[in-house]
This record gives C-alpha cells, structure tokens and sequence, in this order.
C-alpha cells in the first residue's frame, strides 16, 4: 500500500455523543462501528452511511471501551463504575454485569471465541471474566502490573497488557510464562500487529514504540505527536504498511512502519483525538475525539 | 377471591405480600371467624388457636390478664352492697401488713407479730397492767373500802401541783418563769433544737441506756449552748430524743452490747457529710413513724433486686437482734447532763465534720491559704542555642596541627610515670586543652602529675601530647577528606593504619599527592592502605589481564602491584629497592597500576561506572595501554552502549493461569495435575526438608519444560541467562524435589577427574533413551547456575528447568573461540598445558585449574555444548577442551590475538569482555574446584549413565538456536552472568569475613 490509499478524506461525521467520544471501535467486519463515551452511552453506527443505529444505556459513569464478538451478537463495555457490562446487541438488554475491579476499567476485549473478557483496569489488575455462565466473578485475576493497565489485547492463546508502569506484559496461557517488556514509559495504548509478530505501545513520552514480540526487541520508535495525558489508540494499517496514531493537538499521524518517518499527517478534530480504529480489510478509519464527534475516513 | 378471579380480567403478577405467605393459615382461621380482611391492621386483633384474644396493649403485659381478661373472679363480681352513709358513715380502712399478707405468711406471722411492754412507748399498757395487777391484789387483800375501786379514783397524778399552777399563770413549758418575752421562748426552742441535733450525733457521752427501758417518755432538758443571760432565764425544756433509726421505740439494740455503741456511732460519722444537717432533718420528718418492724414484712417490690439479704424475708423470725447492730444506736437518756455536754457535742460534731476533710481535730480549714504555690517562668533559651554540643576537642587539635614539633624526648625511666604521661597526653589529645587544665587541678598536690606543670617528665608530655594530636588530627581530617576521596573503603584502610599507630602523613588525599612528589612514607602509606583492602580478591590473581604486555618489566611490576594489593601482609622490601627509577616516575607508574587494577576491579563487578571509564579514557590517553588495555575500554564502551539499549528490557516469569481459563481459552493447562504454587519465598529449612523427595516429582516437570519448549521455540531460545534464574526461583518454590541420584553424583564426586577422560568417555558411551539423556543435560546446565545461584539465596535449587538459553548463548561463545584456538589445538588434551610465562603470578593452588578459573562461565557452555553436540569428533573435542583449559591460549586471546578480534563484530568483543569479566570475578580458586568437580561429576554422570543420543538431541537444540539470530541476548545473558557472579562473589566474600 502506498501513501495515497491512505484514508485521508473525510466522508461522514457522526454526531450523538453529548461530550467526549472516548472509544470508537469496527466491528469484526467493518459495517459498523461503535463507540462511547462520557455520556454513558454506547452507540451503534453505520459508519459508511452515517447512520446511528441505537443507543445502549445502562452504564452510571463514563463509558470507556466497548469491544463487538465476532458475531456481532454481544457487546461488551466497560467505564468508570467499575463494572464490565455484557450485552445483547440486538435487545439493547445487559445479560451480565462482571463486577470486581476495584477501579475504573480501562479496556476490555472477547477472546477469540467470545467466550471470555478479559478486562484491564485501574486496580493493577487484568480480570478475566467468562460471559457463558451465571457466576459474575473473574476466573481469572492476572495482578503483576505495578501501575493502572490501560489496555488489553487477546490472541489465542496470550493475553497481553499494557499499562502505566511501563510494561507490556504478556501472559502465555499455553506454556504458563509471564513475559515483562519494560519500556520505562507509561504505556497507554497496545495493539498487536496483524501478523501478530510486532506489539505497539503507545507511550506517554509522545513516542510509539513497535516491539518484536518473541525477543522483546525495540523495533522502532515513531515521535512527532503529542502524547502525554491521554490514552490515545495506535494501530497499524490492514497491511501493515503503516503506523497510525491520533495525537493531543487532534492531528492523525501516519508513520512509515519501517523507517519511522511521517507519512502523512493531518488535522481531523479540533482537540484530542481519543480512539482511532481501522477497518479490517478495507482502507477506512474511524476517529474519535472529545469534541464528541466520530469521524470517518476513506481513501 | 377464587370465585372472583374467575370474573375478572388481572394484568401482571399480584404482588405477593410477605406477611401473607406467612400468616396465610392464621389468615385462613381468621376470615373463617369473620372477614377480617376488610379490617385495617389497627383494627385487627390477634387470636390463638382457639380464637381467644390473649395479646394485649404492651402496658399490659402482652398476655392473657385476670381471670380471663376481666377483673372479675371465678365466682363473678359482686357490686358492693349498698349503705347508707348518712348512719353509719363508711369507715376509712387502716391499712395494716395482714391486708398484705397471703395466708400462711400471716399464719406464721401470728406468733410472732405480739406486743411487747418494751415498746410500751408512753407506759399507757404497763400502766393498765400495773392497775390490773393491783386490782388483783386489791381484791386478794382486805382493804379500807370494799368492793373494786374504781379506776379513775387511783389514776397516778400526771402533773405536779406546781406545773398546774404555773399553768394556770399563763406558763409553758420551755418558758422562762420570770420572762415573757416571745423571742427568747422562740431562742429558747431553737437551742435546744440545736442541742437535741447535737446529741444526735454525739452518743459518746451517752451514758449507759439500759437502766429504765419501761421508762416515762424520754425527754430531757437542754441548757442552751451560749452561756448568756437568756438562756440564765429560760427554763429547761422537755425535749423529745429525736428518733433517727428504724428500730422500735424504746429499743436499744446495744442494751446488751455496749461495746459496739462506739463502733457504730464511728461508722455513723463517717458517713457524715456535708450535708449532715440536711440528713438530720430527714430523720426528723421520719421522727415517730412507724416501727422498722414492718418493713420487711412487705416482700419484695417488682423494681427490686432478690439478693441474699431478702432471702428470709418471710421467715417467721425476726432478728432484731442482728440488724439492730448494724443500726444507730439511741442516746436514750442524756436526761439531764449539764450545759456542757452538750456544748462538747456540737464540737465533737464539728470534729466529726473536720475530720471528715482531713484536718487536724480542733483544727479547721482556713479560708485563705497562706502558702500560695510560687510559678516561676520557664527559663528564656537564647536565639542562638543549638541543642547540639560541639565538641571543641578535635577542632582545636586540628588548629594545632601546624604548631612546630617539640624535640623527640626520651622517655622517662619510670616505667609507670611514661605510662601515665602517655595515657593523659591521648586523653588530652582526645578531650581537648580541658581536661588538662582539669586534671592539672585536680592533681597540683600529687607529685606523680607533676609533668602537667613543668616539672619532671614535662618534655617527655609534651612530645606525646604533640603525637597524639597529630595522630587524632589526621583522623579528624581524614574524616572531613572522606566524602572527597573517591573511595571510602581506602580511607578507613588508612585510618585504620593510623589507629595501628603509622608515622602521621601530611597528606589530603591521593590525587593531590600523587602529583607531588611521592616519598617513601607515601609509598608505604600507599602500600598499607593497599594491605588493607580486602586481600581475598587476590585470588583472582592469575586471571588478571596484561595491560603492559610489551613491556615485560613493567607488566611484572604490576603484577608485583597487584599481588601486593590483593595479597595483603608486609611488603617486599625488594619491590621499591630494586627499582631504579625516580620516585616520581613510579609514583606516576604506581598510580597507572591503580587506576587499571580498579578498572579490572569494577569490570568484574560488573559496574560500567562512569568513574572508572573516565578513568581509563584518562589513563589511555596519558599512559602507554597495550592493545589488551585497550580493547578493555572498549569494552567497557560496548557495555556502555548495551545499557544504553538496556530498554525496553525484557523479563520472564512464571505464570500460572488459571485452570478455568485455561479450559475458557481453550488450551491446555501448562500446570495441569500440579499441586498449587507454594508462596514464592521460603525458608532454606524449608527446601532442605523437601530434599531427599524421590525423583518421581521431577519426571513430570521435565516432561512439561520439553514440552513447553517445542511449541514456543522462539521465545524459549530468547530467554536470557537471568531469566532462567528467575524462573528456576520459581521452580525451586514451586517443587523443591529433588533427585537423589542427582543429589548424590554433585556430592560424592570428587574433583581429580579430568574433562577429557569424561569426554572420551562420552564419546565412547552406547546410546540410551533420548529423552533422558535430554532431561539430564537440562539439568546439569542448569544445576550449574542453581547451585551459585542457591547458594546466594539459600535455596536447595531443583535442577530441572529448560535451559534453551545456554544452548543459545554456547555457539556464539564458542565459535571465534575454536576458530582462534584451533591452530594451537595440537598439543593435546594436557590438563594443565603451560602456565608458562605469566604464571608465576598464580598462587600454586590456582595453578591446576587456570583453565576453568579462567572460563567458568564460558567453560560450562561450552563443555556442554560439547556434549550437547553428539557427533563430535574426538580431536574437536580436543580442541575445546585445549581452549578452555589452557590459560594461555586463552591469554594469548585477550592479550596478543585481541587485533584480529578488533575485526569482528562488538558482540564478539562483548564476548571477551565477559570472559573476562567472568574470570574475574570467579570467587575463589578452591570455590571453582567445587563447581567444577561438581559439573564434571554431572558430566561424567551423565556420559556413563546416559547415552550419546542425547547429544543428538542436543545438537539439534544447537543449532536451531544458531539459526535464530538474537542480537541482545548474549550480552544479556553476559550481563546476568555476571551479576549472579558478582553476587556470589559478594557473598564468598562476606562468609570469609
């Protein structure tokens, strides 16, 4: 992919949120997207024809991740009362409440069959929560962090965490190892390549930090951004290509994943851009910011 | 409601009422009475089962009252019979006990309820009684007048003529005969009201009661307190003894008992107060009321407690005679005393009163204190005070330091007096110009002082005086230099060779001198501080680099330098002697010595102090560094840049997930069938219980670690050296079994076997099974780093762990090796090939394990890599052990060889740089026999028990790890080795101490 299939132009705003947009997420195929806020809301898009689709209510606080099964059949959502809310997308309806943080929750995402959410949050912790069963507590509570985890990310068989001490740790349920990469930053934000060999860390010293996940070693770092109170998403283009990043003055950057330079870089909101997704196969992306809007971009 | 549900449409559930469910059979009862249910609960009334109403109002008790919740009884009520009051007016019922009283207590009471002529208060019945009986006698005796007398005719005159006329003249009693007036009537009374209260209190004067219990009513008169004129007129009144207890009238409970008249009246002051009066005058309102008899005839209140004393409340008897113990006493007849008695009465009272407060008998508080408690402020602390005192001993020494020597004095010949003159002159060096000015004083008259003021032995005084200031100045001063020298560890060593009693050195501190010229006390003083340091780091000795290879003089004397440094003990005379150069130029050489053992010294630690590379950039610049100096601070850069690169850091722990989540996510448990993790610290006592386990716990684990290799070879090829060690913690917390047989061939070993001969051994050795052949070499490499490790921390270390690490760190240390080392390889498998030039250096214990000394980090890898290897040739393996062993192939690498090593890449000089390092900081030369006799015992253990299939097995391992290309891991690796071994070194060190 070259720089010009980049989304960069602008095609829809969906307004609703009263207040900050602090997640904005594709579903697993990329017809819709979600996002939430600091109005307790979780909405439901149609990002390509700039649709809302219905609104989820239920949560006491702000909401801050929302995460779709692959199905498209459940949701999951977590914010600031502590409690990971499980839905059913389609009845608007709360099957299951997962409460045991002892703090905010700060991410939350399905495994890969979705069965499982794994939650991270402000208690130091990352809680793993099955959805498929009555009891409410975690089947798991994963408490090495030193610091609030910011963000959580599943492959099949690791969970992976990043949080405010400074380390992306990884947790490697098959062979039972916990694998500490230290960044000595702040990380905010983690996601995994999509050939699921490079973690990137979003750093609060306005740096993104790319990680071979089986040494441990520094990649690449991509500065230019500003990044130093917020939790602002990084991910990676469908390709691989390129780095994408939202930054504090509301500027979206593309990094070249290789050398590290700027590819491109423009301003999509006014003021902090909170989320950034990427639809999966296609060259689209959506933006979030505390304006309250939720942008979408094409090629 | 069900024939109702039938007509009627219901939306939503009814909401169920608790109280509903509950009472639905009680309700069904209820509605079967009537429809209670219309009725609102205040309405409602509780029934039990047979339908009476048994709950009351909470006033009433809650149950069932009267006879069946009437007042009526079992034969009904009868409304009282009317009468008329206009005839016979309704009587006011007196109350007595016997209306209180059931039954049987008032049969039991019948015989002892009597009257008795004692309590005939006023003599009325004993009157009566007296006229019967005379009347009796009257009729049995002739008299004047026959016939009965009539009663009223013989009635005892009440009165006397006097008082009657005296009446009849208008006077009453109390009165003054010849006065009239009202107001001294009324002071009159109230005197004798005073008195009477008086006489109350004061029983001492009673005299004894007992004489006329059937007396006339008791009365007394009482003079009035004042002596004046009024009372001279006023006549005695009768005044009634106030009746202050509960006893009967007229009873005396002491009558019997005098003696305890005076305890109780004691007990009665007591409990006098204040309120005294106030308490009198209750007693006065109780004055004639009913006898204390009744009293506990009454039972029991409801409110009342049932304590052992009401117990025999209804008992038929009643002991007077106890309780009237406990009770006042009467001052039943003072009749007539004087006037003073009862003037001493109202002082005693006062004294009761008095010495209730704790003052003197006759004595009162005054009103007024005279000793008033004198405050005095708090002293005024000045501004400047510091609650901190300063010493001004060491200070003045300090000023004295540059006072001119006095003239060396022989010592008296008194052999006590030079030891007293010695003793006060350190006291005063110590304590200052003050305690010689004290002790001066203290000790004019004792000639054996007289040397304080001149007299004999002055001089000699003067000159130890001097000495010991110098001595504590120099202390002093070395105290205040400390933070500036560069090393304190130095300094203490010098200030101890100055406690040992050195000549006194001016110098500040080495640097300064060092530049100046350096004299022969400098050099010893040099020397000594050197002696002082820890010499158990001598033992490293002959693995110590050669920085002036080109120069064999100098090289040799740095060798003389580093021996003496480390070595400890006196100095060769021969060393400064023989040298014939000036002095500054081996002050300047000495110092280069320093500087360049320091930075060995800290390479060895491990510490990339900037101190110590800005040292050597120093001294490189400056000094003449071979090439093996300088690849030494290359080294030092590389390992600079690498903790530069140190981030992001990479660690690796164990991490038990969950069974759930291991079924949730599909997988298989890694811990499956294992007992759940033991707490991660544990005692040594602990693990060395768990020690003598069978072998059955380990097989499992080592089944799991080969398992957990295959599926994740990467990241089990990148694990370091440390991390292994982490884990291999875990492990050691986690099962602490430990196989015997293991166990045994570490300990039963001894260490004169060779390496070679187990190597050919191997060579030799039939193939076994695979997997235990695996399962043991995984063992033996890690068993090496457990046992430092274990010994660091105590811990008996389990041997089983994967160890992919070592087999990735084994052929990258082993490569530029072998290829160096290969040309020289002809010479054989000698153990000891020759120390030849350099080893003269080596304490003869080192020398028949240079080779192992030297590579001990590197010697496990690569030996076992060797065996790892399993198709080795022999001669290659020949080679190896060459290049181990022999020290000086190994030296010839750092030193000669280092050029064609500057081509390769920086791992390669990392690579050497932890060779070094590692042989540096290898502990001691015995402690390496230890490890290495125990691997080789490992290794022999394993050829013989084990096959050579194993080593296929190995390879394998070898060379996936060669294939993966891992840039950081070796250094790391490096780094971790040398931080164990640092450690462990440190704790070798500590236990010698």
């Amino acid at each position: 992919m070259n720089s010009s299939e980049l989304p960069r132009k602008e095609t829809n705003v969906l307004k609703g949120h009263d207040g900050a947009v602090l997640a904005a997420r594709f579903n697993y195929d990329g017809n819709y997207c979600l996002s939430c806020g600091k109005d307790r809301t979780i909405r439901l898009w149609n990002p390509h024809r700039g649709i809302h689709i219905i609104t989820y209510k239920s949560h006491c606080r702000e909401v801050r991740d929302v995460h779709v099964t692959p199905d498209n059949s459940k949701l999951c959502s977590c914010g600031g009362d502590r409690q990971i809310f499980y839905w059913d997308v389609s009845t608007c309806r709360v099957i299951c409440k997962f409460r045991g943080h002892d703090g905010e929750v700060n991410a939350v995402k399905f495994n890969e069959n979705a069965s499982v959410v794994v939650s991270a949050g402000y208690d130091r912790s990352l809680r793993a929560w099955y959805c498929r069963s009555h009891s409410t507590g975690p089947i798991q509570i994963i408490d090495s962090f030193l610091d609030t985890v910011m963000s959580v990310c599943l492959t099949k068989t690791e969970i992976t965490g990043g949080s405010v001490d400074g380390t992306v740790r990884t947790f490697d349920i098959r062979i039972g190892r916990e694998i500490s990469d230290d960044l000595r930053q702040p990380v905010n934000c983690i996601s995994k390549s999509n050939d699921g060999n490079c973690i990137l860390a979003s750093c609060l010293d306005s740096c993104i930090r790319i990680l071979d996940r089986s040494t441990g070693e520094l990649l690449q770092e991509y500065k230019g951004h500003a990044c130093k109170s917020y939790k602002m998403d990084c991910f990676l283009t469908n390709s691989d290509a390129h780095v994408i990043g939202g930054s504090e003055d509301g500027s979206i950057f593309f990094w070249d994943l290789v050398d590290a330079f700027v590819v491109s870089k423009f301003r999509a909101h006014p003021s902090v851009v909170t989320s950034v997704s990427y639809r999966p196969k296609e060259n689209c992306m959506i933006t979030s910011s505390v304006d309250g809007s939720v942008r979408v971009w094409k090629t | 409601m069900d024939s109702d549900e039938e007509d009627f449409v219901f939306f939503g559930t009814p909401i169920q009422r608790e109280e509903e469910i509950t009472n639905r059979r009680k309700k069904a009862a209820a509605e079967a009475s009537g429809n209670l249910r219309a009725l609102p609960p205040w309405k409602q009334e509780v029934r039990d089962e047979e339908g009476r109403r048994r709950f009351h109002g909470a006033f009433t008790g809650g149950f069932s009252a009267g006879y069946f919740n009437t007042v009526g009884t079992k034969e009904g009520w009868a409304p009282q019979s009317f009468t008329s009051s206009r005839k016979n007016r309704a009587e006011v019922k007196q109350q007595s006990i016997f209306s209180f009283l059931d039954e049987d207590e008032k049969t039991e009471l019948e015989g002892a309820l009597g009257t008795s002529s004692q309590f005939d208060t006023f003599g009325f019945t004993t009157a009566e009684y007296a006229r019967k009986q005379a009347d009796k006698e009257q009729k049995q005796r002739p008299s004047a007048i026959p016939g009965p007398v009539p009663d009223e005719l013989v009635l005892p005159a009440s009165e006397s003529i006097g008082l009657k006329l005296l009446r009849k003249m208008g006077w009453r009693h109390g009165r003054a005969i010849n006065d009239s007036h009202a107001t001294s009537l009324y002071g009159a009374r109230r005197e004798a009201r005073k008195a009477f209260l008086a006489f109350s209190s004061e029983d001492a004067k009673a005299p004894n009661p007992a004489d006329e219990p059937v007396e006339e009513p008791e009365s007394f008169t009482v003079q009035p307190a004042d002596n004046d004129t009024r009372s001279s007129q006023s006549l005695p009144a009768f005044v009634c003894n106030p009746k202050q207890d509960l006893h009967g009238l007229g009873y005396d409970p002491f009558k019997h008992a005098p003696e305890f008249r005076e305890k109780k009246r004691l007990d009665l002051s007591n409990d006098k107060q204040h309120g005294y009066r106030k308490a009198m005058s209750l007693k006065d309102s109780l004055f004639g009321s009913k006898s204390g008899k009744a009293a506990p005839g009454f039972g029991i209140g409801a409110l009342e407690e049932y304590d052992a004393e009401d117990e025999d409340i209804y008992a038929a008897g009643y002991d007077f005679q106890e309780t009237c113990m406990e009770e006042d006493e009467e001052p039943s007849s003072l009749s007539i005393e004087s006037k003073q008695p009862s003037r001493l009465s109202i002082e005693s009272k006062q004294k009761v009163v008095a010495r209730d407060e704790g003052v003197l008998p006759g004595f009162k508080i005054a009103s007024v204190s005279v000793c008033q408690l004198e405050r005095f402020d708090p002293p005024v602390i000045p501004k400047d005070f510091v609650p901190h005192h300063k010493f001004p001993g060491p200070l003045e020494t300090l000023k004295k330091l540059d006072v001119p020597s006095p003239p060396e004095v022989l010592p008296p010949d008194d052999c006590n007096l030079k030891l007293l003159i010695e003793g006060v002159a350190k006291l005063v060096a110590r304590c200052g110009k003050l305690f010689e000015d004290l002790s001066r004083k203290k000790n004019q008259s004792n000639p054996l002082f007289s040397f304080l003021s001149g007299g004999n032995g002055h001089d000699y005084y003067e000159r130890r005086l001097w000495e010991e200031h110098q001595k504590f100045g120099d202390q002093a001063k070395l105290l205040l230099d400390g933070k500036l020298s560069p090393s304190m560890q130095k300094m203490t060593a010098e200030s101890r060779g100055k406690l040992l009693g050195e000549k006194p050195l001016e110098r500040s501190s080495r640097e300064t001198t060092s530049s100046s010229v350096a004299s022969g006390e400098f050099q010893f003083q040099f020397n000594l501080s050197d002696t002082f340091q820890n010499s158990n780091s001598f033992s490293k000795l002959p693995e110590v680099a050669k920085p002036f290879k080109d120069d064999p003089a100098k090289q040799e004397r740095f060798e003389q330098f580093l021996k003496e440094k480390y070595e400890g003990g006196l100095r060769s005379a021969g060393f400064t002697a023989a040298s014939n150069m000036s002095e500054a130029v081996r002050a300047r050489e000495k110092l280069d010595f320093e500087a360049v053992a320091e930075a060995i010294a800290k390479g060895k630690r491990g510490k990339e102090s900037m101190v110590s590379t800005q040292r050597l950039d120093i001294l490189a610049s400056g000094m003449q560094f071979t090439s093996g100096g300088l690849e030494e601070v290359k080294d030092v850069h590389a390992e600079d840049l690498a903790t530069k690169k140190k981030y992001p850091k990479r660690e690796e722990f164990q991490w038990r997930p969950s069974p759930v989540l291991c079924k949730r996510f599909d997988l298989i448990d890694p811990f499956m069938g294992k007992p759940p993790p033991a707490p991660r610290m544990r005692s040594k006592i602990d693990s060395l219980l768990f020690i003598p386990d069978s072998v059955k716990g380990a097989k499992p684990e080592e089944d799991t670690v080969t398992n957990r290799d295959v599926p994740a070879p990467q990241t089990g090829a990148q694990m370091t050296i440390e991390d292994a060690a982490e884990k291999e913690i875990e492990i050691v917390a986690e099962n602490v079994e430990r196989p015997v047989d293991l166990y045994k061939a570490i300990f039963s070993d001894d260490s004169d076997d060779d390496v070679e001969d187990s190597n050919t051994k191997k060579v030799e050795d039939p193939e076994k099974k695979t997997e235990v052949a695996t399962t043991t070499l995984n063992r033996l490499i890690a068993g090496d780093f457990l046992e430092s490790l274990g010994k660091e921390l105590g811990f008996e270390v389990p041997p089983d762990t994967p160890y992919s690490t070592n087999k990735v760190d084994v052929p990258r240390i082993e490569t530029p090796n072998s290829d160096s080392g290969n040309p020289k390889l002809s010479s054989g498998t000698s153990l000891n090939p020759g120390n030849g030039t350099a080893q003269d250096i080596e304490s003869p214990e080192n020398e028949s394990v240079p080779g192992w000394s030297v590579g001990y980090g590197s010697k496990h890898t690569v030996g076992l890599s060797e065996n790892m290897s399993a198709k080795v040739n022999k001669d290659k393996f020949a080679e190896e052990d060459k290049k181990v062993k022999s020290p000086s192939s190994r030296k010839r690498n750092w030193s000669s060889s280092s050029s064609s090593e500057d081509e390769r890449s920086r791992k390669h000089s990392k690579r050497h740089r932890y060779r070094s390092s590692d042989s540096y900081s290898d502990p001691s030369s015995d402690d390496r026999e230890h490890y290495r006799s125990r691997s080789k015992g490992k290794e022999r253990r394993s050829s013989k028990g084990k096959s050579s299939s194993s080593r296929k097995h190995s390879k394998h391992h070898k060379h996936r790890s060669r294939d993966s290309p891992s840039r950081d891991s070796p250094s790391r690796s490096h780094r971790g080795l040398e931080r164990k071994h640092s450690e462990v070194r440190k704790e070798k060190s500590k236990r010698r101490n």
